[in-house]
Formats: structure tokens, C-alpha cells, sequence
């Protein structure tokens, strides 16, 4: 389960940002395994989306046979390391145990995470690339959809390249989460994982700047666009340029990159935005020593995509709340600083087209929220230029893909993860971008496979 | 067919047997089950002997039930 | 307040809980502690020529990340000289005269070796004697210990030797390393024995370590058999002990030892026949201190029952063990699963399915909901998918009502046999 629990916050800002929870102890690992029921047809695997033999790998750790539980774990979840760390498990696996029902659910999450760690002190790598078959695929992007395409690819013989924009490989799971829940030494190693099957990763290589779509169509057999989703949108507000303005994506990277600085220390911070992210800047900024954070959310609990061990987990960092509260203006002071955030109260009105209730303002309800850092998590946008570029088929922003074989309007290219999440298609989770992977991959053997059996 | 069902069929001739009048007269087991030997009443001119294999545990206790208790 | 006194042929102890013969009463000072803890008696680690120890003299079985499911060791009898534990036998029978002790004693098989070491240790004052013929290791090598107790014979005729000197009441130990249990204890009973008290240790190889391929326990890379006894022992000790108590040629009263580690499986050997108990493995695990639950939990056991005195309750399950010969064949019991309090782990189902006789299925509802439902018709009433289920309550073996009336196996063979030609 994700019990990770805030609240330990140290002057030493480099602390604040280890990994909160230490891992089990032998014992508590072999304590926990043991508690497995070994159920048969065990809904904690329908619950899984990349279908881990979850009883399987559970009685393995029980059996010291870590090697073999790892091994379960990573066919069936190439990221399953970082999975293991940023799972929703109690809506997916630990959510389906069936000891819901009796005394209390396995802890399936920290007993993975448990297997894996124990891999990645090992030099012998897990798996081997298969022979060659001579095929090559281009991946754009080496978030968790990538990387396990790649993976999967690499398995089944085919020549694989990662495009990788920024300078080390691992996207989101690399520079998205904050390292108190998923150390980039993690990633890292996930990465090296799939780079020893002899995939090739260009990182610094933006598709469009330095190599052209053109070029990837042409030298690859197939392309796998896998590259996520950019950075969030303006709030279209007064003051958005003001200094004391943040992207919460670039504001969670900046810790994954760099050490913590001061800059943060004794501010007040104003989040806006519910949900996975916003929770990360929140807790981030806590970390970094400001004085009062709250989260400024337009919408209730209720809708908050946060999950709610997140919700529990930034108000135990002392995160507060401001529920139906949206930003009208951020306020500045002479210095071109930010010195308040105006917000007018919402209401809920009827549901809208997409089922939930729309917010509408208050009249007369402005106030003005004391703070001097404003950090924006409202949502992420598209990479549409890049989808237009390679002649994709999309709806908003969001590619458009057959829901089997995750084909778009291009025969040859194929799309995962983030970058087709929205308007009601696929998930948002580091699992799902997993299973999209391997199932990408899988569809484009068929269409080798196919082609053979046509020649 | 299920065990259930050979048990329910073994019983079935087991009873019509009794029903009908007939008796043991010989019982006989061995590797392959319990063979039971029925024949016709004594007043038949001709004694007929009908034989039965019983396959199933549940019948091979039956038949000596119904021996013990009922005939 | 249930009376939990017990007269064990003739010795007479506060309640049934007595330490057996083992490392925890190797000494004065530990079982004056146990008294002093609630132990109702004592059997002193057997006295004996002193002997010499190896180091890595315990093993232990875990299961399933439980410790202590089994336990296993190699020490033999007292290392330490008769005058030294006699001393320390007075001293303790002093401070507590009304608890019993028990001196357990092995020498050599001969006639003069048992009178010198009777009458030694009676002269100390002791409340009886148990006869260590069940060791099973090192002392068997040299011909005492579950050596001598395995030969019926020698079994008698060392009974026999100690009745002709012993004042107090003689206890013989048994060994479980034999075929028929029954035949030694038959063998005490003619020589004069006034109680059997079993099982002693089991012989036993606690394992093998995978990376050094040393037996468990080693000693300088080097292993030796040991006695087996803890938790998994008890069905073994319970039969041996059920056995006994029915036989009508063992009519003297028994001890019980074997795994007991709380009250409910002192009350368990208690119904199936013994007298009182010995425990040595769960205070090893735990402390003399269980003795407190062990006494407190038998208390409301018998008043919760109505029964007065725990002697009352002294092998009334015995009428209930019998042969299999004598079991009705018409009985049955079929599962029925209690979908209200099942959690569909399935463990049922499969167990069924693999390696039992295929007759629970995985259902689903008109809302698609999973369940599983036993053919009850095809259901042999084996209880295994109620025994692998881990929820209370979700399988019930259900009783069928027959319209026929009981038969053995006894009873068919001879009604049958007059038609067999």
C-alpha cells in the first residue's frame, strides 16, 4: 500500500527529498509474504494493468527465490521498480485482494518493491535481447510507454532507438515525480535495463529540432510516438509572468535535477490545481521550506484527481486546502513579484457534457490569498505541433489511436502512454503507460508477423 | 459420465433386482469392483442368475447395506 | 474454580503442567523459577554418569516464516555429577514441597547400576521416578536410552529392576521409534510400572544447509541424528497416547508429551487419556511464563464446561478412538460454501479441482458477480476445501441426514462374506 506518510520535514532540505519510505525489512518482507492467501484466478492480477503473476511473485519472496520474483515482476512490468513505488495500488491490486473482505489487504506494493530492489543490487542483468530479426523501430520519447516498448521490442529481436529530448532518459517517471516517492536512481536503473538489451538512446535529440519526422519515417520501419504530455498551460489570468510564478512540472524537475535551493524558504505558496501533480509541487515546496502552502482548487474533494493516499499524504506535510476556489488575478508588488493571489469563490452547477458539475463563480466573492509563490498545476498541454509534424490523426491535442493495436492514421506509426491519454482515452497511470508499451509492441510483431505470412 | 451418475445407475439395477424379486445368491470381489450374483425366486421353474459389476465405492457400500438391513 | 489437581499414580501436583525432562530443568535455579512461574511439576533432566556435550546442540523448523514448528536436538543427559542435582533437588523440593518432582534417570541396563541410582536419589526425596528409555540419540549409541527402550524385553526387565528397589511411584518413558508403541508400554505394564509417560523425542535430521551442504545442526561440519519434538509432533504423540489409552492391557495412567504448547492441547491429550502433561519445546520458545495462559485458559475451559475437577476430564474421548474398521460408511458429510462470508480466493476450488474430486465450481451471477458453489452430489466429504480455507465460517461440512442406517466396514465384510464362495 502507499503509506507513505509526510509530516518529517528537516531544515536540511536535502534530506526532505530521500526517499520517504526505507523498503521492508527481510523479515517484514517474508512476514507480509506469507501472509498471501496464494489465491487462485487472484483478482489482485485482473486488477493489475500490466497483469503481474502477483501470488506468484509474493510466494517467491517467501521461498528466498528473489532472483525468480524480480523476474516475474519485470516480464510482465518493464517499470515495475518505479510501479512498485507509484502505484494507486489500494485502486488497483491491494484494492482487489480479497483479505479486503477479512483482516486486511497484502502490502503487494512495498513486497514488489521489496523483489526489485533486490534486482537492482544484482550485475547479472534479468533478461537478454533475442536474436535480430533484422527490423528496426524508432521510439520517440523514453518515458515508461517507451521504455517498455522498447524492452518488449528488444525481446522479440527488433533494432530499437529512443529519441529522448532531455538529458537523460526516463521522462516522466525521471524528471516528474519527486524523488521522496521515486529516487532517480530508480529510473536509472530501469533505464540501464532496457539500454543493456542493446537499444540505443539519443537523449538531447528533440524530434522536429534535431532530427526531422521525415528522417525517422524514412529510416525506421516503424515509429512508436511515446512522448507524453509538455507543459502546463497558462492560467490565462492577470500577473502569469510575474516573478514568484512556477510551472509545477518544471518546478518538480528542477529537484530531480539539481540540488534544493533556498529560494523557497519561509514562502507562502499558493498551488493550483488537484491532482497528481499538484500534490508533488505542494509536498515539494513544503520540502523546500516554505512557510504555508495551500492548494487552490476551482472544483471540490470530491472531483480532485489527486488519489486520496496523495490527498493523506500533503495533509500530513500540513498542505491545506481551498476547495471551490479559483484564481482571478495574481497580485504584484512593485518589484514585478508576486505578493497575492485574488481568487473568487465557485459553486457547482449542473453536470457538463463530460459528466462532472461546472464550476461557476461567485459574484462579489474576490479575495485575496496571502502568498508570495504562485504554482501553476492545472493539467499539462499537448505536443500537437509534433503530432501534426508526423501527419497524426488527433482530437485536441490527444493522438487518435485504434484501441487494440494503438495504430494511428499513420499504417507505420503507433502511439502510447500520456500523449493519447484524454477525452475519455487511456489512462494516466505509469502502469498503464507499461501495459500500452508492451502491447504496442506486441502489435507491431503482428504486423510483421502478418507480412511473412502474406510473402 | 459422472461418478455420481454410475453410482445412481449401479443402484438402480441394484433396486429393481430387489424389487423384482430377486435375491443374492453370490458375492464375488476382486481388482476390478464387486460382482454381484442375483436369481429369480425359489418357486421359478428355471433360476435365472443375473450378474452385476458394481464399479463405484458408493454402490459397493450400498449393496451390502441394502443386505444388511433391508433383505 | 475448577480443581486442576492431579494424582498421577499417586504423585500428586497443583495442576497438569509439568516441564519434562529436558534442557528446561537442568538445574536447581530454572525449576525453581518455573515453580515459581505455576508449573505444577518437574521431571529433572535425566541423571545418569555425566556425560559431554558438543556445541550446536539445537535446530529448529520454520514454516511458512513461523519459527519453532518443529525442534530438534542432539544434547544428551545430565553433564553434571548426581551429588550436584541431588543437592539442588532437596534444596528445591524444600522451598516447594507441594509441587512434584520427578527425577528422570538412564544408566546402563544391568540390575546393580538401576538399584544404586534408585536409592540414591530416593534417599533425596523425590515424588517418583520416570525411566529414560525413549533418548534417541548419543545415549542410544551406547546402549541406553531409546536403544533399550525399542526391545520390549529390556524394557520389562529394566522396569522390573527399578520396582524391586523404588519406594515412589515409576514413570517409563517411552520411545515414539518403534513400530507399535503399544507393545513397550504392554512391556512396562509387566514389569511393574505405575505410569507410562510418552512420546520422547523422535528421531530426526532438523536439514541441510544449501550453501555448505552441512546437516542442521552441524558440528565442525559433521551431524548426527537428533530427537524430533515442538508443534508438528503432536498428532504423532496425541495417536501414541489415544493408543495406549485404549488398550485394556495398558491399564496404568499416562503422561502425556509432545508438542504441547497451550492448554488446548493439554486438554486434547488430557480427553485422550492422559493424566497430566509434560511440555518442554514452548517453554523453550517462550519462557516459563505460558504456563500462566496454560492454567487459566484449562480453568475456564472446565468451568465453562461444568466440569469440577480436571481429573474428570481424563480420557473421555478414549470410547471415540477406534479402528477404522468401525467407522460408519453410511455417514456423510458433504461442503457447503457460505458465499455471505466467502472472499473468493478459490483456494477451495482449486485444491478441489488439482487433487481432491473436481466438485466445486467458479460460478458467476446474473450481475457477474463471482461465487463458487460445491455439486454436492459429487462432493466425497473429504474436508479439504474447508481446511485450506482461510476464513472462518465460509465452508461448512454439512452432515447429509442418511435414509440409511450406520455400517462398518466390519459389518459389510461380514455380512458379505456368507455370500462369498
Amino acid at each position: 500500500m502507499s503509506t507513505i506518510t509526510g509530516g518529517r520535514i528537516s531544515s536540511n532540505l536535502v534530506e526532505n527529498f530521500e526517499e520517504i519510505h526505507k523498503g521492508l525489512t527481510r523479515s517484514e518482507a517474508i512476514e507480509e509474504a506469507n501472509r498471501c492467501l496464494y489465491c487462485y484466478d487472484a483478482p489482485c492480477i485482473t486488477a493489475c494493468p500490466t497483469s503481474i503473476q502477483i501470488p506468484k511473485f509474493i510466494k517467491k519472496i517467501a521461498t528466498d527465490n528473489l532472483k525468480g520474483s524480480a523476474k516475474t515482476i519485470l516480464e510482465a512490468n518493464p517499470v515495475g521498480a518505479s510501479c512498485a513505488r507509484v502505484c494507486p495500488t489500494e485502486e488497483l491490486c491491494e484494492g482487489a485482494c480479497v483479505l479486503n473482505h477479512d483482516t486486511k489487504p497484502i502490502s503487494i506494493g512495498h513486497l514488489q518493491r521489496y523483489a526489485t530492489d533486490w534486482a537492482m543490487k544484482q550485475k547479472e542483468p534479468l533478461f537478454k535481447a533475442g536474436d535480430s530479426n533484422g527490423k528496426s523501430v524508432a521510439i520517440i520519447g523514453s518515458g515508461p510507454a517507451g521504455l517498455s516498448a522498447a524492452r518488449e521490442l528488444s525481446l522479440l529481436g527488433y533494432q530499437v532507438t529512443i529519441f529522448e529530448s532531455a538529458e537523460e532518459a526516463g521522462g516522466l517517471d525521471r524528471y516528474g515525480i519527486v524523488s521522496f516517492r521515486l529516487p532517480r536512481e530508480v529510473v536509472q536503473w530501469e533505464v540501464d535495463q532496457v539500454e543493456q538489451l542493446g537499444v540505443e538512446i539519443k537523449t538531447n535529440t528533440t524530434v522536429g529540432v534535431d532530427i526531422s519526422t521525415e528522417e525517422i519515417i524514412n529510416q525506421f520501419e516503424r515509429v512508436i510516438l511515446a512522448v507524453g504530455m509538455g507543459q502546463v498551460p497558462n492560467l490565462g489570468i492577470e500577473g502569469e509572468g510575474l516573478k514568484g510564478v512556477y510551472d509545477a512540472i518544471e518546478f518538480v524537475k528542477k529537484t530531480k535535477v539539481d540540488a534544493p535551493t533556498d529560494e523557497l524558504i519561509g514562502k507562502k505558496v499558493a498551488v493550483i490545481g488537484a491532482g497528481n501533480t499538484a500534490i508533488d509541487a505542494a509536498t515539494t515546496a513544503i520540502r523546500l521550506g516554505a512557510s504555508n502552502v495551500k492548494i487552490v482548487y476551482r472544483r471540490t474533494k470530491n472531483e480532485m484527481s489527486a488519489y486520496q493516499f496523495e490527498y493523506d499524504f500533503a495533509k500530513q506535510d500540513g498542505v491545506e486546502f481551498r476547495w471551490l476556489t479559483a484564481p482571478s488575478k495574481i497580485v504584484s508588488n512593485e518589484q514585478n513579484e508576486v505578493a497575492g493571489l485574488e481568487c473568487v469563490k465557485m459553486t457547482l452547477d449542473e453536470p457538463g457534457l463530460d459528466g462532472r458539475q461546472k464550476p461557476v463563480p461567485l459574484e462579489n466573492s474576490e479575495t485575496v490569498l496571502d502568498v508570495n509563490v504562485v504554482i501553476k498545476a492545472i493539467g499539462q498541454s499537448k505536443h500537437t505541433k509534433l503530432i501534426e509534424a508526423f501527419g497524426l490523426n488527433h482530437t485536441k491535442g490527444v493522438v487518435d489511436v485504434d484501441s487494440e493495436t494503438f495504430q494511428t492514421s499513420q499504417e507505420n506509426i503507433f502511439a502510447c502512454g500520456d500523449c493519447i491519454f484524454g477525452n475519455g482515452q487511456g489512462e494516466a497511470m505509469v502502469v498503464s503507460a507499461a501495459q500500452q508499451g508492451k502491447e504496442v509492441a506486441k502489435a507491431i510483431h503482428r504486423t510483421f508477423m502478418l507480412q511473412s505470412e502474406i510473402a | 459420465m459422472s461418478e455420481y451418475e454410475t453410482f445412481m445407475e449401479e443402484k438402480n439395477k441394484i433396486d429393481s433386482y430387489f424389487d423384482k424379486g430377486y435375491q443374492v445368491i453370490s458375492i464375488f470381489e476382486n481388482l476390478s469392483g464387486t460382482f454381484v450374483d442375483f436369481v429369480t425366486g425359489e418357486e421359478a421353474i428355471e433360476r435365472e442368475v443375473v450378474q452385476i459389476q458394481l464399479l463405484t465405492a458408493e454402490a459397493r457400500k450400498y449393496i451390502a447395506t441394502k443386505l444388511l438391513f433391508v433383505s | 474454580m475448577a480443581d486442576l489437581q492431579i494424582n498421577l499414580a499417586g504423585i500428586k501436583s497443583p495442576n497438569p503442567f509439568w516441564l519434562a525432562s529436558a534442557p528446561p530443568t537442568n538445574s536447581g535455579y530454572q525449576v525453581q523459577r518455573a515453580f515459581e512461574a505455576g508449573w505444577g511439576g518437574a521431571v529433572w533432566k535425566t541423571l545418569g554418569d555425566p556425560i559431554i556435550n558438543t556445541t550446536a546442540r539445537f535446530a529448529a523448523a520454520s514454516f511458512n516464516g513461523k519459527k519453532v514448528a518443529g525442534f530438534n536436538n542432539i544434547e544428551l543427559i545430565t553433564d553434571r555429577p548426581l551429588e550436584v542435582n541431588l543437592k539442588e533437588i532437596y534444596e528445591t523440593k524444600k522451598r516447594f514441597p507441594n509441587h512434584a518432582i520427578i527425577a528422570s534417570l538412564m544408566v546402563e541396563p544391568k540390575q546393580e547400576k538401576w538399584h544404586e541410582i534408585v536409592k540414591r536419589v530416593e534417599d533425596i526425596g523425590v515424588d517418583g521416578l520416570e525411566l529414560n528409555f525413549g533418548c534417541p540419540h548419543g545415549m542410544a549409541e551406547r546402549g541406553m536410552g531409546a536403544a533399550s527402550g525399542q526391545v520390549p524385553e529390556l524394557v520389562e526387565k529394566q522396569t522390573y529392576w527399578v520396582k524391586e528397589v523404588a519406594k515412589t511411584p515409576v514413570i517409563v518413558k517411552l520411545t515414539p521409534n518403534i513400530t507399535d508403541i503399544t507393545v513397550t508400554a504392554e512391556a512396562a505394564v509387566c514389569g511393574g510400572a505405575d505410569a507410562v509417560s510418552m512420546i520422547n523425542t523422535i528421531n530426526s535430521l532438523m536439514g541441510v544447509d544449501l550453501d555448505s551442504w552441512n546437516t542442521v545442526p552441524h558440528v565442525a561440519g559433521k551431524g548426527a541424528h537428533g530427537g524430533y519434538c515442538g508443534p508438528a509432533v503432536k498428532p504423532i504423540a496425541l495417536n501414541m497416547v489415544g493408543e495406549c489409552a485404549r488398550n485394556p492391557l495398558i491399564d496404568i495412567p499416562i503422561s502425556g508429551i509432545g508438542g504441547i504448547s497451550n492448554w488446548k492441547d493439554a486438554a486434547e491429550f488430557i480427553l485422550m487419556g492422559a493424566t497430566g502433561v509434560q511440555v518442554c519445546t514452548a517453554a523453550m520458545h517462550h519462557g516459563f511464563s505460558i504456563v500462566e495462559d496454560m492454567i487459566d485458559g484449562l480453568n475456564n475451559y472446565l468451568d465453562e464446561k461444568g466440569i469440577a475437577s480436571v481429573m474428570d476430564l481424563v480420557g473421555k474421548s478414549v470410547p471415540k478412538y477406534s479402528n477404522w474398521g468401525d467407522l460408519d460408511l453410511n455417514y456423510k458429510v458433504v461442503a457447503r460454501i457460505n458465499n455471505d462470508v466467502c472472499i473468493n480466493c478459490n483456494k477451495c476450488h482449486i485444491s478441489c479441482e488439482d487433487t481432491s474430486h473436481q466438485c466445486i465450481d467458479m460460478l458467476k451471477d446474473a450481475t457477474g458477480k463471482s461465487y463458487l458453489k460445491v455439486r454436492e452430489e459429487d462432493c466425497v466429504g473429504c474436508n479439504l476445501c474447508s481446511i485450506v480455507c482461510p476464513v472462518d465460517g465460509a465452508i461448512d461440512m454439512v452432515e447429509i441426514k442418511q435414509t440409511l442406517p450406520s455400517m462398518t466396514w466390519n459389518e459389510r465384510q461380514s455380512r458379505i462374506a456368507s455370500f462369498m464362495t
